[in-house]
């Protein structure tokens, strides 16, 4: 593939392992940061399981010389990465918690080789974000087009180019000092391109091919991921549990990691 | 609750309050709960909001005032950011007023933490940027437009490059051609001068597009084992005649503990020793030359390697040593006289070094001549099997009696020259003059072999190789590119549409022969090369591709207009449903129609291309019903037109006859 031959999938994707259990937990972050949209979440899982972290390619600390336009023009492009990391770790029997976008990533993930995984945990997920005849996903395509423009005037994707440069050291970037803003920086071409990939995707028939058990948690005032958006994945997903939680926003992950937390904890114990 | 009161001021008594100073102070403050709900806001942020305080507190939240993209943007990275470092500064939103007009503000936030009884809150500054914008705005364009122009350049640059390569492509082949035939002394000189000025050409072409790739980031580094002893040897051979010319002695020394197997990228390595050998012979009128590799370190795995070239010419003056890594210069104008030469060999060198994280030094004074010098770390290979004889063995001139290959380019001269090759090689072949014809041939005989040309009119190398690959043959030709593009820019799709392995035009004899013969000797090589782990996800993207286009496909057999008379491959292509079934014969009339149509006019305006075209077009519908009568047919009315002096009149009855079939 694209990826050159001497960046590992581990490097590719920044993998990181913890944790003392053996059944492995995969975090897969969704659009916009990296893995440390889970810092307030996987401490709770370490002690009972191994717990994986990683940064979708162009996110975060990942090997960006790995990003090819190709590959990551559809999300099967970062399932195929989820199975990548799967297999070079022969992870079985995986519980994959995704948030956001990454919730039809591990969709695609899971239904393309379910024998590796044993449960699907979606944060905040939507099938299609933008309206489709009867389908609400909650977005127009012009609102796409505006999340473009907020994305070209902010410095927090220029920084991640242009710090270097300002920080004079564009040989030796690990001597700059840190900029503010300094997580979550991004690439700003890659998050647009993944911004674009995202919010247009229709992943509404990948889901009646996802076998595996899942919990579906839902925000209850989410404007990337309503209520009814919500609601229709967990109805077209063959085996699947609902849940809203009290927590407002699109990252309980982040707003109210101990609800959540609580919530991925009750269902795996219900369902073992 | 008085924060200023200045007894002293000669001007009189100033009071401000704290309130004061919060609610008109010259920019806006909001603070909010960790939902995103507005608790409390000022005066200065409410007027230009146009909002009273009490349409804002408790019942709009921080997002509200953002549009929708700004939203987005809240949700998935303003918010993460907020939470996981505690603070975040000057962000741009385009803050929305009541009457949905909007103004760009800058924002900074602090997280206070929840203390006592005051859960966690968030503060914020706005500052109206409306002015700072606009500027901006002007320096983003201005940006912008710097990096198209830049990028414009550098596009022209390589299409021009590109497309002086196939031309370039000819007069190297005929040139070579023409050098093994009987030839007087004279027009041996002439031949020879022809081959060196097209070399020399090919090379300035290629530094273009080097530093072009180079430029556009478009070059990565490969990693290879290679043999640094062969190499440095191929380098003493190469350089040993021009050296002998000019009578200077040229030395190569590989200290005793440097490594020999090394992975690493060859091509590069070679490159810049290339580059660094030939100017100092270029600058060198007496004395020597001399490349020195030495071992600097050593770590468990892998080696640094210093790489020396010492050479006693002209030098150059303290005052030009920066000024020579630069594209385009050179010591001086005088050097370029006497000299020659376009400036872009150190720069490239330069700019490949910097990939490998190295950097090159030089040491030089005038007349006493330069030493120049880099560090590579390269990992050092144990127990390496050593490398596969490449010249043509007697095994391979068998294989090769029995071998099949089809070459398919649209140009009838890079056919030619091919040919030449090939046969002089002994080596079986055939030609198509382009993709349709080449899926014709290969339907009907078997190849082991293709070389595909990747630009060609109408159905280009990728969609060919795509059909091929479609065709599901028992035994499935390999498919080699064949194409004046760099590989690495192409190696993705090359892989996506089946085909092996690229050879870049103008090609090197050698290098043909030997991709040849590796993938005459192991057709299954492929084969392998999917089965490894690389290709896992690939394979699976194929599997979940045919899934998804299952969906699409009824569409696509529409726009394809190739669906089928043939009852039962119709029914099987519409999944046994009327509607489709029923679509597919109307449309397939519709396009025979239109066929007629087309034939007729060609035949009007007498035009053999327009009839050849449209044999092209109408191939895969006359396959897919299976008319064989009117394939043969078509196939008569083209062997008629390819046959030259033939008069109208035949092959006008022909294609009405045709017709009249249709």
């Amino acid at each position: 593939m694209s990826t050159p031959k001497n960046v590992s999938v581990l490097q590719r994707n920044n993998v990181k392992i913890l944790g003392n259990g053996t059944q492995p937990m995969l975090f897969a972050h969704g659009y916009g940061c990296d893995q440390h949209m889970w810092r307030f979440v996987y401490p709770e899982f370490e002690k009972d399981y191994k717990v994986i972290l990683f940064d979708h390619v162009g996110a975060g600390h990942s090997d960006h010389n790995s990003y090819s336009r190709e590959k990551y023009d559809e999300l099967l492009g970062y399932a195929e990465d989820i199975i990548d990391i799967c297999e070079e770790l022969d992870l079985k029997d995986v519980i994959l918690v995704a948030h956001s976008v990454s919730c039809m990533i591990a969709a695609i993930a899971t239904s393309l080789k379910p024998s590796r995984f044993s449960k699907l945990i979606m944060i905040g997920p939507s099938a299609r974000y933008i309206n489709d005849e009867n389908y609400v996903g909650g977005f127009n395509r012009e609102d796409i087009d505006d999340l473009m423009e907020a994305l070209d005037s902010n410095y927090l994707g220029w920084s991640a180019n242009m710090a270097p440069a300002i920080m004079g050291n564009p040989d030796r970037p690990e001597l700059g000092e840190e900029l503010s803003n300094s997580f979550c920086r991004t690439n700003p071409e890659i998050a647009k391109h993944f911004a674009k990939v995202t919010f247009m995707s229709d992943n509404r028939k990948d889901l009646k091919k996802v076998s595996v058990p899942t919990l579906v948690l839902q925000c209850s005032q989410d404007i990337i991921a309503p209520v009814e958006v919500g609601r229709y994945v967990h109805e077209n997903l063959q085996n699947s549990e609902f849940q809203i939680l009290n927590a407002t926003g699109h990252c309980p992950n982040l707003s109210a990691p101990e609800e959540t937390t609580l919530a991925i904890k009750k269902y795996l114990a219900s369902t073992n | 609750m008085s924060i200023a009161d200045k007894e002293n001021n000669p001007r009189g008594k100033i009071i401000e309050t704290a309130e004061e100073l919060y609610e008109n102070a010259p920019c806006g403050y909001v603070s909010f709960l960790s939902d995103g709900t507005i608790y409390n806001i000022n005066s200065t942020l409410l007027s230009w909001l146009n909002f009273s305080k009490e349409e804002v507190i408790y019942l709009k939240r921080i997002p509200d005032l953002f549009k929708i993209g700004g939203q987005i943007f809240f949700e998935t990275h303003f918010f993460p950011l907020i939470r996981m470092q505690g603070f975040i500064q000057e962000i741009n939103f385009d803050i929305v007023r009541k009457d949905r007009s909007f103004f760009p503000g800058l924002i900074n936030v602090k997280e206070i933490s929840a203390k006592g009884k005051n859960p966690l809150t968030y503060r914020a500054t706005i500052f109206d940027i409306t002015d700072r914008k606009k500027y901006e705005k002007e320096l983003i364009a201005a940006k912008k437009k710097a990096e198209e122009d830049s990028n414009t350049k550098a596009e022209f640059l390589s299409t021009i490059s590109h497309e002086i390569r196939t031309p370039l492509h000819a007069i190297l082949g005929i040139g070579n051609l023409l050098n093994k035939t009987h030839l007087n002394d004279d027009q041996k000189e002439y031949a020879r001068i022809l081959l060196h000025s097209s070399e020399n050409l090919l090379e300035l072409v290629n530094n273009l597009l080097d530093l072009s790739k180079i430029e556009a980031q478009k070059v990565k580094l490969e990693k290879r084992t290679f043999n640094l002893s062969n190499m440095v040897e191929m380098l003493q051979q190469t350089f040993k005649t021009k050296a002998e010319e000019k009578d200077i002695s040229l030395q190569v020394t590989l200290g005793e503990n440097v490594p020999q197997e090394l992975s690493g990228d060859p091509v590069k390595l070679s490159q810049i020793l290339t580059n660094l050998i030939g100017n100092a012979i270029k600058f060198t009128k007496k004395g020597s030359v001399k490349l020195i590799v030495e071992n600097l370190e050593t770590l468990k795995t892998k080696s640094l390697l210093r790489f020396k070239i010492l050479d006693t010419g002209i030098g150059i003056p303290k005052n030009k040593l920066n000024a020579i890594f630069q594209e385009f210069s050179q010591a001086s104008y005088d050097i370029n006289m006497e000299y020659g030469g376009t400036g872009l060999g150190l720069t490239i060198s330069q700019k490949l070094l910097q990939l490998h994280k190295s950097e090159m030094k030089v040491q030089s004074s005038k007349g006493k001549g330069s030493e120049f010098s880099f560090d590579i770390w390269y990992k050092v290979i144990k127990n390496h099997a050593p490398p596969k004889d490449k010249s043509i063995s007697i095994e391979d001139r068998k294989m090769f009696k029995s071998s099949n290959v089809l070459i398919v380019d649209d140009n009838p001269t890079n056919i030619y020259i091919t040919e030449q090759f090939l046969n002089e090689w002994k080596l079986k072949n055939e030609s198509a003059e382009s993709g349709l014809q080449a899926i014709e041939m290969i339907k009907q005989k078997h190849f082991d072999l293709v070389l595909l040309d990747l630009h060609m009119p109408r159905m280009n190398g990728y969609k060919t190789a795509k059909k091929i690959r479609a065709l599901k043959l028992e035994k499935p030709p390999v498919i080699i590119a064949l194409s004046a593009s760099d590989r690495g820019e192409i190696n993705y799709k090359l892989r996506k549409a089946g085909m092996s392995d690229h050879v870049s035009k103008p090609f090197k004899p050698e290098k043909l022969l030997e991709t040849l013969v590796y993938y005459l000797q192991n057709p299954a090589h492929q084969k392998i090369k999917k089965s490894s782990k690389m290709d896992v996800a690939e394979k699976e993207e194929k599997k979940n591709k045919k899934e998804i286009a299952s969906n699409k496909k009824e569409q696509k057999l529409k726009e394809d207009q190739k669906p089928s008379f043939d009852v039962s491959k119709f029914v099987k292509m519409a999944n046994s449903n009327s509607l489709y079934l029923d679509k597919f014969i109307k449309s397939t009339l519709d396009a025979f129609i239109l066929y007629e149509h087309e034939f007729l006019d060609a035949i009007k305006a007498n035009s053999e291309e327009m009839i050849e075209d449209l044999i092209h077009k109408s191939t895969m519908s006359i396959f897919y019903i299976q008319a064989n009568n009117l394939k043969e047919m078509m196939e008569e009315t083209k062997s008629t037109i390819a046959k030259k002096g033939n008069k109208p009149g035949p092959l006008q009855k022909k294609i009405e006859r045709m017709c009249r079939r249709i």
